[in-house]
């Protein structure tokens, strides 16, 4: 099997993994067999094409910082008490459902995340977004989506080398404990902010250079044009292949027993 | 590595992620018609600016500055591309760059990306450019007085988008709005100073440096001192429901909306109440969620090493 295959059409990868993440999203608090279920056949889809179970868990992990949000909840609601105590001035409890909502929500955007990834090994960005064009996504969004990706490092590294000459003209803390800051708060923000307005202009001329080049070779204004590869003979079959699965995964968190 | 700003899977209920993505399916409807109307300013073709503008929002994004140790400012850029852009070509911007971030780089989930783009995009960018426009206008309608637009119209629009956020979370039952609301407005109040002041300085930069760009982008409009009278009183009053709304996030409060949630919640989980209360036969409760918890944490590991070594084979041949 050829992987991140160019020019191939992504529209089933691209809708399993819509179907998937939703499929996952629908099952109810607490159903940890349907969310080990459904990161099986992730990591057993993974394996097949080549990625490790190990490496798509730790891309997964990407999402955790934001249980923070979730964290209130566990000491917050008043149901399935497990424990209530006082720690130091502060009286706490801690309660079963909010834990539960919190770890469910954490599973989820794990295993989601590591669903994603598994989209981008098997399709290459431009596929993904010839896959949405032919999936009926306006012709504005898919043109300024593929040049962004196209110019996305470019500028990203052109930001970086700003960054750095920033840094080596001092502007950034120094010292040991970066306790040396220079300038007030106000500066430092005019400084960012004028390498924001240039960073714009060298876009801006950029745009312009490559707006010529697109004109003089007879473009209209679309670059979504020839692109397409040939469809994918059984997407029907795959699209039903996901309903399937998507079905498995909702009767697993109806009938597999939950904690 | 990239940070993490927006939702991801698994902490909005599928309801009101759903929801959010018809809502926002509206909104960039709207705009990419808008988009497609419009025409054009110094470059005929408005895709290829957006994109490449897309990408300098994305890259902008890594510009930070030092605030004090360990925390700094940054950029999200929303406001931004709507005064260079306009407000609806800016929009459909942000949420190409919202949508990428959320495939590419697995910042912010797909089912979530709706509600995520509705928090960015419509929120951010599009409410944030007519706000910032409105402010301008009533501040005298002069170049400065729009860039110092943006810049107010900035601070509101993240901490607008922060607060919208939490109500969400709270909503889906991810997360306590008597605590949350508080905690965002106010990290979010302190990260809408760095987007204002990045706002203003880049827009002051560019004025100044290239002020024909600007002029083409979106003159300042004058207006009368009625209708800058009237956009004020306008912009004072959702300023001021934002704020109530905001303040009115005590316990108290909120008690009803959280019964009322509760009701949500069960009334919603009602289809897979199949097997209430189903615990591992012949263990209590507690016991039952350890032995669970510990068959779990086995299986996984065995996968893990099983998978691990089909994929190392496949990986090879």
């Amino acid at each position: 099997m050829e992987p991140r295959g160019v020019g191939r059409d992504a529209r089933a990868a691209v809708i399993t993994t819509l179907a998937f993440v939703t499929a996952v999203a629908l099952l109810p608090p607490g159903s940890y067999l349907a969310l080990l279920l459904a990161w099986l056949l992730l990591t057993f889809a993974g394996a097949l094409v080549g990625i490790s179970p190990g490496h798509l868990a730790r891309r997964g992990l990407v999402a955790l910082p934001f249980v923070v949000a979730a964290v209130p909840i566990i000491f917050l609601r008043n149901d399935e008490l497990l424990w209530a105590g006082s720690v130091g001035p502060l009286t706490l409890q801690i309660s079963g459902a909010g834990l539960r909502i919190a770890l469910t929500a954490l599973l989820k955007a794990w295993i989601s995340v590591q669903a994603s990834v598994l989209l981008l090994a098997l399709a290459s960005p431009p596929s993904i977004v010839t896959a949405l064009r032919r999936m009926r996504l306006p012709d504005v969004i898919s043109t300024s989506a593929g040049l962004t990706i196209r110019y996305l490092e470019l500028l990203r590294d052109e930001a970086r080398r700003m960054l750095r000459a920033r840094t080596a003209r001092s502007a950034s803390p120094v010292g040991v404990g970066r306790e040396r800051i220079g300038g007030t708060i106000a500066w430092r923000a005019r400084t960012t902010g004028n390498l924001v307005g240039s960073l714009f202009l060298r876009a801006y001329s950029r745009a312009q250079r490559i707006e010529e080049a697109a004109a003089s070779r007879g473009a209209t204004g679309s670059l979504s044009v020839g692109t397409m590869p040939v469809a994918d003979p059984r997407l029907t079959i795959k699209v039903v292949g996901v309903l399937v699965l998507v079905l498995v995964l909702t009767l697993a968190g109806a009938l597999l027993p939950r904690l | 590595m990239y940070p993490q700003l927006h939702i991801p899977d698994g902490f909005l209920s599928p309801q009101i992620s759903l929801l959010l993505w018809v809502a926002t399916a509206v909104l960039i409807g709207i705009a990419v018609r808008k988009t497609s109307r419009t025409d054009v300013r110094l470059i005929a073709s408005q895709p290829i600016l957006m994109g490449v503008l897309g990408a300098f929002i994305f890259a902008a994004q890594m510009f930070n500055f030092p605030v004090a140790t360990g925390t700094s400012g940054h950029l999200l850029g929303g406001v931004l591309a709507g005064y260079l852009l306009g407000p609806w070509a800016g929009t459909i911007v942000m949420a190409t760059v919202i949508g990428i971030q959320a495939l590419l780089f697995q910042d912010g989930g797909l089912l979530v990306l709706g509600a995520n783009i509705f928090i960015m995009g419509v929120i951010g960018t599009l409410g944030g450019s007519y706000l910032a426009r409105g402010i301008g206008a009533v501040l005298g309608g002069s170049r400065s007085a729009s860039i110092l637009g943006a810049g107010a119209a900035a601070w509101l629009a993240v901490v607008a988008a922060a607060g919208f956020t939490t109500l969400l979370l709270g909503l889906s039952g991810t997360t306590d709005i008597s605590v949350g609301l508080p905690a965002m407005l106010g990290v979010h109040a302190l990260i809408g100073i760095g987007e204002a002041l990045i706002t203003v300085a880049a827009l002051t930069f560019i004025a100044q440096t290239a002020p024909d760009i600007l002029a083409g982008v979106s003159a300042p409009r004058k207006a009368s001192p009625v209708r800058r009278l009237a956009t004020g009183v306008a912009i004072a009053g959702v300023v001021a429901t934002l704020a109530s709304f905001f303040a009115s996030a005590d316990p108290d409060g909120l008690e009803a909306v959280a019964e009322e949630l509760g009701f949500l919640d069960a009334g919603l989980s009602a289809p897979f109440e199949l097997f209430p209360d189903y615990t591992i036969p012949g263990l209590d409760g507690t016991a039952s969620t350890v032995v669970a918890g510990l068959l779990g944490v086995i299986v996984v590991i065995g996968v893990l090493l099983a998978l691990g070594r089909l994929a190392r084979s496949r990986a090879k041949s």
